[in-house]
This record gives structure tokens, sequence and C-alpha cells, in this order.
């Protein structure tokens, strides 16, 4: 134990920039995963950060006013807190000519213990402050409200009634987000709830804790029972929150996913090297220590217990970078608050002790094959062996460069070393390719929308102007192509509670340009493509027959192909607006979908016809998802040079593994005439011929990986498959090029020194 | 195969230390298998200081390793201490090295990241002492060695002697029974030579058994005992002179060690 531990000391003082770096890789790592994962939570499941992070109540009832709720902490079996009572009222909020429902919850200056909105911006309630009040984030939003504006407030009359400054911005796991659930939810002070409701027509809301969160129903009854059927008005569970906040943003989860993927790998090769490397570099100093008697097991232990130790010490410390990081970082990404990108404590729990245990794995494997082997091994170095192939002979008779020959077969001596070589630089390169085409996937999606149902660049509401006045208005608007009359209308899902969206765009005979990755576009009456997210809910595949019903009416569509769209969470049917007069349906008016030119601006079509309408047409610019997603590309960039570095040290290691081998060739060599230049340059062709190998093997397998992963993915996120692209032949052509300019260069460094080796000496070593 | 038992004790002279008997060692090489080693005999008792000489690849260097336990032999018998040790797993021959074998060799192996009490006291820690023990002992051997200002250097930090005198140092740490030395002064200059040969010298005439592997016939006439070894065989053995014993001195007509030749 004492030996163990001088020894753990020693190498720790010796090479400690070493271990400073462990320390740092698995920090990094930790951070960044730590990170990934939050955003893909956030993204994807917020319900549960927010829920966490606000203690939220599991249950929430919505009372008739006056009703006494103590009773549902004493005689209410299971719950084991409360938040509130607090007084509600209904009002809206007057903006942009719109008014947006409100519910107003009375609290006091104090944040509560249960269902504690989460503060974003800005500041909590205050006496101080008597019309100050504090918005939903998500309600903030669609308000375009930020912390300072001014709102004013209509009862449930229509009246307006009170104007208040908006104090602070708070996220809660009360409810799911605004507008899917409405109305937004406001904390005022009491006195501005009197304000708006003089005449006391509020109501009460109550949070429940439970100890089981899976048993809801039973608490609910036993509340209903407690309270009267009569003073229940609503109740809402996690399970309906949960649900409504789920999955907002497909494309966005997906690209999360990727990237997690890609980051992942990237960080286990990190560790590997890291940790793998410190260990393979001692393998003399591990043999030496077997002869003055430490055993296998105590050299094996040794190793473990001091990586172990450093991959401790790094996750702490990623652990507070993150914690440091996350505020700052994860409010970057739209979409993702970062109250819902808090990592349950289960999901962080994992993500240490699986990097631990890869620290310890890494380090136990290459410490297990060095404890294995006879520490004769370390005292007796076993020059390479190996003679020259046919291939060579036949190489060099042809007259190649010798050097380039030798350094070739060199490189293939001994067989274990090069395949780790191999290995090494391709697992970057695959994870390299990957990434790439995970970049190309989104330069696609960026730049042709129309593959993702996007082709519109405008989509323009007549409002008080006819029909002839506004399609003769856009027929004369520069950069428009074409232009296609589309509704939208919401129906219910078959035999479910939940609404999809679907879209009438274009007619049978002159439909809208989708993109269809499977199938076809409808043609004819009553024929459809729906998304895959869509497909999966209903449980059909292209060619089945769905039932939707559109208000009163029941519409039969034959599904005939399939699209990639991921607005509407990914779940959207379309079809040609005269099947829904076909069937009698009835349709909201229209609004015209601008197809533009090829580099027509849509900004300035946009700005012509508001002018030329006289300002009646409403004109809006479709937003692309993959435009908001531009940090995304720095984090797959960050990666990428990750994995580059990660190739680059593997060469390092590799050309000076392979030369401290060779020096003794070296030597003869140069005895017998190679100039310095020619040995330097056979040097050069050891490392570069691996290099070549290596990317060649990369590249081929990251591009077969590349598209299948990303439509795995993409089905995962129900975009459904046809999304992956591949990288780009230049790019991957300059990708491959710095690959072997890299291994060249950094054979050249130590080979040049090794280049001036004298002659003389030659069996000195 | 097996050798007879070997006997506790041979008539007229210490216990027997050290027994090989028909110990082979075969190396697989590209050409077919490489005899290294071929049927050696060999006894080396209590305070013996013997030499084992030979040209390159006579098999000198796998003989001291598969004595000491640093590699497996194909076949034959070793015994130390009345021991029989051929047949240990590694962790077993681990625990043997700690208190019973001490190591030298021609590249000095010291432990690269450690420093040079670290080295000596390491190896009395595995030893057993206690931290205390390991650093008196250390404080000590290196005083003897006149490496007393070189304690806390790193050893790429010394020249080859006193990288060597380290290494004496460490391997004698645990007070071993036996000393194997592999080429101890092939590395280095003559005046290095000849400050490791009298340390072993010394270390001989304070009664320490020692088995030393060399080349060259000057480090050879240092020992009492000189086997030659050509092709993997013993080819000769022969004292030099009467042994040394400081203990007993009087054990003046020692007999040389008992040899046979194996064809």
């Amino acid at each position: 134990m004492q030996a163990t531990l001088r020894w753990i000391r020693a190498d720790l003082r010796a090479r400690r920039g070493q271990a400073v770096a462990v320390v740092a890789v698995v920090a990094g790592v930790v951070t960044a995963l730590l990170l990934s994962a939050a955003l893909l939570q956030g993204a994807t499941n917020p319900w549960q950060g927010l829920f966490s992070a606000t203690r939220g109540a599991h249950i929430w009832l919505r009372l008739a006013p006056g009703t006494e709720t103590g009773v549902l902490r004493s005689a209410v079996h299971g719950v084991t807190a409360m938040a509130g009572p607090y007084q509600a009222a209904s009002a809206s909020v007057v903006r942009d000519d719109a008014k947006q429902p409100a519910e107003l919850r009375a609290m006091g200056p104090h944040l509560p213990a249960i269902g504690r909105p989460l503060l974003e911006s800005g500041h909590w309630l205050s006496w101080a402050r008597p019309g100050g009040v504090v918005l939903e984030s998500t309600y903030a939003q669609a308000l375009h409200a930020r912390v300072g504006s001014v709102l004013d407030l209509d009862n449930l009359d229509g009246i307006a009634v009170a104007r208040v400054r908006v104090a602070g911005i708070a996220e809660t796991s009360d409810q799911g987000f605004y507008p899917d659930q409405a109305p937004g939810l406001i904390w005022v002070l009491p006195g501005v709830l009197h304000q708006v409701e003089p005449r006391g027509d509020t109501y009460e809301v109550v949070g429940l804790q439970i100890a089981s969160p899976a048993g809801t129903a039973p608490v609910i009854q036993q509340a209903v029972t407690q309270l009267g059927t009569s003073a229940v008005e609503d109740v809402s569970t996690w399970q309906q929150v949960k649900q409504s906040m789920a999955r907002r943003d497909p494309l966005l989860g997906l690209v999360l996913a990727l990237f997690g993927l890609v980051a992942l790998g990237a960080a286990v090769l990190a560790i590997i090297n890291a940790t793998g490397g410190r260990v393979l570099v001692q393998r003399a100093d591990l043999g030496m220590l077997q002869t003055l008697g430490f055993t296998p097991g105590q050299v094996m232990t040794m190793l473990v217990a001091e990586h172990g130790a450093l991959g401790v010490a790094g996750l702490a410390a990623g652990l507070v970078a993150a914690r440091l990081l996350a505020p700052g970082l994860l409010g970057q990404v739209p979409g993702v608050s970062a109250g819902a990108a808090t990592l349950p404590l289960g999901w962080s729990l994992l993500i240490l002790g699986g990097i631990e245990v890869a620290v310890l794995l890494a380090t136990a494997v290459p410490g297990w094959r060095a404890a294995r082997v006879w520490p004769v091994a370390a005292v007796r170095p076993v020059p390479p062996q190996g003679h020259l192939s046919r291939l060579a002979r036949a190489a060099m008779a042809s007259r190649l460069p010798p050097a380039i020959v030798l350094g070739t077969r060199a490189a293939f001596v001994r067989r274990l070393p090069a395949l780790l070589t191999i290995g090494g630089l391709a697992v970057p390169m695959i994870m390299i390719t990957i990434g790439l085409g995970f970049w190309s996937t989104l330069d696609e999606v960026q730049h042709n929308p129309a593959d993702i149902g996007l082709a519109a660049g405008l989509t323009v509401n007549r409002g008080t102007m006819s029909d002839a006045q506004s399609s003769q208005l856009i027929s004369r608007a520069p950069g428009v192509a074409a232009v296609y009359r589309s509704v939208q209308v919401t129906a219910l899902l078959p035999g479910e509670s939940t609404t999809v969206t679907t879209l009438g765009e274009g007619t049978s005979a002159h439909p809208y340009p989708f993109r269809v990755v499977q199938g076809r576009l409808y043609r004819a009456p009553e024929e459809a493509v729906a998304t895959q997210g869509l497909l999966d809910v209903l449980g059909v595949h292209v060619g089945e027959l769905v039932q939707m019903p559109f208000g009163g009416v029941l519409v039969t569509f034959r599904i005939v192909g399939r699209i990639i769209d991921p607005q509407y969470d990914g779940q959207v049917l379309a079809y040609g607006r005269d099947t829904l007069a076909d069937e009698g349906a009835a349709a909201p008016p229209f609004a015209y979908s601008l197809i533009l030119r090829n580099g027509a601006s849509p900004a300035v079509t946009q700005e012509w016809l508001q002018r030329h309408s006289g300002g009646r047409l409403q004109v809006t610019q479709t937003v692309n998802p993959a435009d908001q997603l531009g940090v995304v590309r720095y984090m797959i960039a960050g990666v990428i040079l990750v994995l580059a570095l990660i190739g680059l040290t593997n060469l390092m290691t590799a050309s000076l593994v392979g030369i401290r081998d060779h020096l003794r060739d070296v030597r003869v060599l140069r005895a017998m005439g190679l100039t310095p230049a020619q040995v330097i340059a056979s040097l050069v062709a050891r490392t570069s011929v691996l290099a070549l190998v290596a990317v060649a093997i990369g590249v081929s397998l990251g591009l077969a990986a590349c598209t299948g992963l990303i439509n795995l993915a993409a089905r995962l996120y129900g975009l459904g498959a046809g999304i992956g692209a591949l990288p780009g032949g230049l790019t991957l052509a300059i990708a491959i090029i710095i690959a072997v300019l890299m291994a060249g260069l950094t054979a050249v460094v130590p080979a040049r020194a090794y280049g001036q080796v004298p002659a003389a000496g030659v069996l000195g070593a | 195969m097996t050798g007879p038992s070997p006997p506790a004790s041979a008539p007229g002279g210490p216990a027997v230390l050290l027994r090989a008997s028909n110990v082979t060692k075969t190396f697989r090489a590209d050409g077919g298998p490489v005899s290294a080693v071929r049927g050696v005999d060999l006894t080396l008792r209590a305070g013996e200081f013997a030499a084992i000489m030979g040209p390159s690849g006579s098999g000198k260097s796998t003989l001291l390793h598969l004595l000491g336990g640093l590699e497996r032999p194909t076949s034959g018998e070793i015994w130390l201490d009345g021991r029989r040790v051929d047949g240990l797993s590694q962790a077993k021959w681990a625990v043997l090295r700690r208190r019973h074998i001490g190591f030298v060799f021609q590249f000095f192996n010291l432990v690269s990241n450690m420093t040079v009490a670290d080295n000596v006291e390491l190896a009395a820690l595995m030893g057993g002492a206690s931290k205390r023990q390991a650093a008196e002992r250390c404080a000590e051997l290196l005083a003897e060695l006149g490496l007393s200002d070189k304690a806390g250097a790193a050893p790429a930090r010394l020249s080859g002697g006193e990288q060597q005198r380290v290494a004496l140092a460490r391997a004698l740490a645990n007070r071993p029974s036996l000393l194997l030395a592999d080429e101890p002064t092939g590395n280095l200059d003559s005046s290095g030579s000849q400050s490791v040969l009298r340390l072993l010298t010394r270390a001989h005439a304070e009664g320490q058994a020692i088995l030393l592997v060399t080349h060259d016939a000057r480090v050879a006439s240092a020992a009492e005992r000189v086997i030659s070894l050509f092709d993997g065989m013993v080819a000769d053995d022969a004292a030099l002179r009467a042994p040394h014993r400081p203990a007993a001195a009087r054990a003046a007509k020692a007999v040389p060690a008992v040899l046979r030749l194996h064809g």
C-alpha cells in the first residue's frame, strides 16, 4: 500500500502536465455532455427540468372562491405539500390590437416553496412596485413583452381596467406553454387583482405535491370527495402539462441528438487518448515495477486508482464548469430556456458515472495488457523484426524512391501498433465525416427550405382586399415565381382529444410543391400527403386510408406520399384545397403562399406588396427553423475541432513511437548512405502511409454511416427518413487533404531531428 | 523432465541458495523455434559470487531472466532457498522477488517518474519496510554509494555510472538473498565500471550472493567463479580463487559448485 501510494504520488508529480491534461479532458467532456444533455432535455422534454427547478406541484385544482382548502392537507391521503391557495381571476391583455387571454394569479412578494416561478429576467413582485407584474415567459413571448413593457389589462367584460408594468418574466411548470395552453399566466399582487376584478368574480387555485407522482387519479378523487364536486372547477395533472410541453421542435431535437452522438463519440475517444495514452507510454516502468515485486494485480489497481482519482477530480471540475456556464450558454439557444434545460439528478449521475467508468476502462485495459506481460519485456526491448516484402522488393526494383519504399515498409513492420495508429486516426475521421454530413444536412435544410415543406418564402393574408385585387397585385410583385392558395384547418385526431394541423395547399390539379420523400404528391381530390410524425400518431402507412373530422364533416383521405415538415410538431397532413369543397367541409379564408424566384429577396417582395396594397395585405416571411440553429453550427465546428485534435495527438504519438522504434534503422540507413533528407522522407512516408489508410477507412465508414444515422435520428424525432445529406465532395476533399498533410507535418518535426543522427554509433543503442 | 531433489546443504560449504536443473528456454521466431537456453544445470551457494560469461547470443541474459522469474522457462526446474519456483505465477514471482532477489540491468531501468530516493525507498517499501525504515535504509545506501546529494534528483539527470549505482542501491534495499546483475557495466565508461565493480565486491564481502552476467573478462575476474555459456549451454565452470568468506574465513577450502554438462 505504502509503495503504491509512493508510486502514484511520484507519478503525479513527475508527469504533472499529463495529469492536468487528463483532468482537463475529463472536465471538458463532463461539461460538454452535461450541457448537451441539458440542451437536449430542454428542447425535447422541457417539463422535466422546469418541474424540478420550480419544485412543481403534481396536481393543480381550480376551485370556487372561498373553498376551504385546509382539508386537502389534513384529509387527502398522499399529499405531501401544497401551493396556495392563490386567488385568481380571468382577464385579457390587449396587444397589437389583439386580445390575449390571461389568468391573473395573486401572490405575495415572497416566492413560494412549492410551484416556485423561476425568474428568467427582472424581479419578482414587490410592495415597492404595486403596479408591477410578472409574466410567464412563453406568454411574454407571444405578447412581445419585455421587462419594463407596459400592458393594458381588460376585465372579462372587455373593459380596460388597469395599466401594469412588467417587472419580471418567469418560467413555470404549473401549466403548458402559451398559446398551446391558454390563458397565459400573470402573477400579480392582490391589489392589481382587486383593481381588475373589484366585484370578486374570482376563483382559487391550489397545487398539490403528492408522494407517488404516478398515482394522481386517487388523490384527485379524494380531493373532489372532500371538497365537493361543485367546488372543483377544473383539474390539471403533471402528465397533461408534460405532454403539452413535449416535442415542440422536432428539428432542434434531431439536431441536438445528432450532435450529442458525435460529441459522445469524441468524448470517449478523448478519454481513451488521455488516460490510455498516459498508461501506454509508461509500459517500461510498469514492467520494471514488476521486477521490484509489484504483482500484475497491484500494477492494475495502482493505475486504476490513480486515474480513477484524476477522473473524479475531472468530474468535479466539469460539474462546476457546467453549473457556471449553463445559464449563459443555454439561454442562447432559441426555443430552449435555461430553466427547462435543467438535468434531473438521475441523468447527471448517469453521465458522471458513465464517464468515470470510461476513464477506469480506458486505464484498466492498457494497464491489464501492460501488467500481464512478463516483466522481461520491459528490460529487454525487442527490436522490430521483419523483412522486405515481395511488393517492397518489386517497388525498389521499379525505381520508386527507396526512402518512400523503406518508410512504407516500416509502417507495417509492427502490425499491432500500425493497426492502433490506423484506428486512432480512422475513428476520429469517421466522426468528422458524420459531423460534416450533419453540417451539410443543416446547409441543405437552410438553403433549400422547400425540402422541409417551406417552399413558400412569403405568406400573404388578404385581409379586407378581394381575391381579384390581391391576385392581381401579387402577380405584379417582383420576385414571385408561383402562387398557391392555401388554408390551414385544424382537425380532431380520430379517437383522440388532440388536434392536428392540416393544410389545404394548392389544388389537386395544381398542388403545392412539397418535396415527397416516399410515394407521390396528391393529384386527385381526397388524396393527401403526410409527415412521418402524423403517420406515427395515426398508426398508418403511405397507401392507406385515414378519416378525419373537419367540423362536423368526416373526410376520408388516401395518403399517397410522405413529406418532411418540422412545423406543427412535425404532424402535418396536406392535400388539395378542392377536397374540402368536394366534401362540403367548411373552409376558412385562404391565404396566398408565394414561391419566390431563386435569389429573390423576400424582404423586397414583402415591402413592395405592403406598399402597393397600402398596408392592407398582411405579408409574413417564412421562418426557417434551421436559421435559428446557428449556435448548433458552432457546436459542430467545436466538436470537429476537438476530433481533429484527437486525431492529431494520435498521429504525433504514432510518429514518435515509430521513430523511437526505428532509431536503429535510421542509423543503419544513414550508414548505408541515405542522405538526411532521404531519412526524413522515409520517416514521413511511414506516418503518411498509415494516415492515408486511416483516412480512407474513416471516410468510407463515415459516409456509409452518415445518412443512415441522420435518417435514424430523424425518424426518432418524427421527421422521418429522407432529410440526411452527405458531406459535399469539396468539403470532404479538404478534410482529407488536411488530415494527410497534418500527418506528414507531425512526422517532419521529429524526423528532422533524427535525420541528423550521425551514422556512427549504429550499435550504440 | 524433473531433476533430483536438491540437498538442503552441500557437504563442506554453505547452503545451496539457487539451483537450476536442465533449464531450457525456446522462443518462437519467424524461422521456427530458437533455443536460447539449452539444458543448463547450475548451483549457487549462499554468499557466492559467480559470473556468467559468453559471447553475444549465448543465452546469458535469458538465463538470468529465467532465474529471476522475469520470464518462464520452457522446461526444467529452478529451486530457490529449497523451494521449487519455476512454475510460479507472475504474481507469486513478484512477491518472491520483493524479499529474495535484487536485479541490476545494463540500461539501469530506474523508474523514470520517481526520484533517486523514491526508487530506492520503493524497493524497501515493497519488501515490507515501514516508511521510516525505508527512508533510513535509503539514506544509508545512498551515503555508502556516495549519492546522498542526488537523493532528490530525477534519474535522467544522473550520469550512467550514477544511475547504475542507484540501481544497485535499489537492488540491495531489501538485503535480498540473491543479487542478479545483467551486464551492469555494459553501458558504462571505465571509471563508472570500476566503481560499480568495487561496490559489487564490497556487497559480496558482506556476504551477498551475486550472479553476474557479462561478456567482459575483466569484469568477470571480480567473481570467485566463472561459468561460460556457449550456444545456450554451459561450456565451462571454473573457480577463479578461493571463495571469499567474510563471516567464516575458516571455510577457506570451499569446494567449487557442482557442475554438470549437458550435451
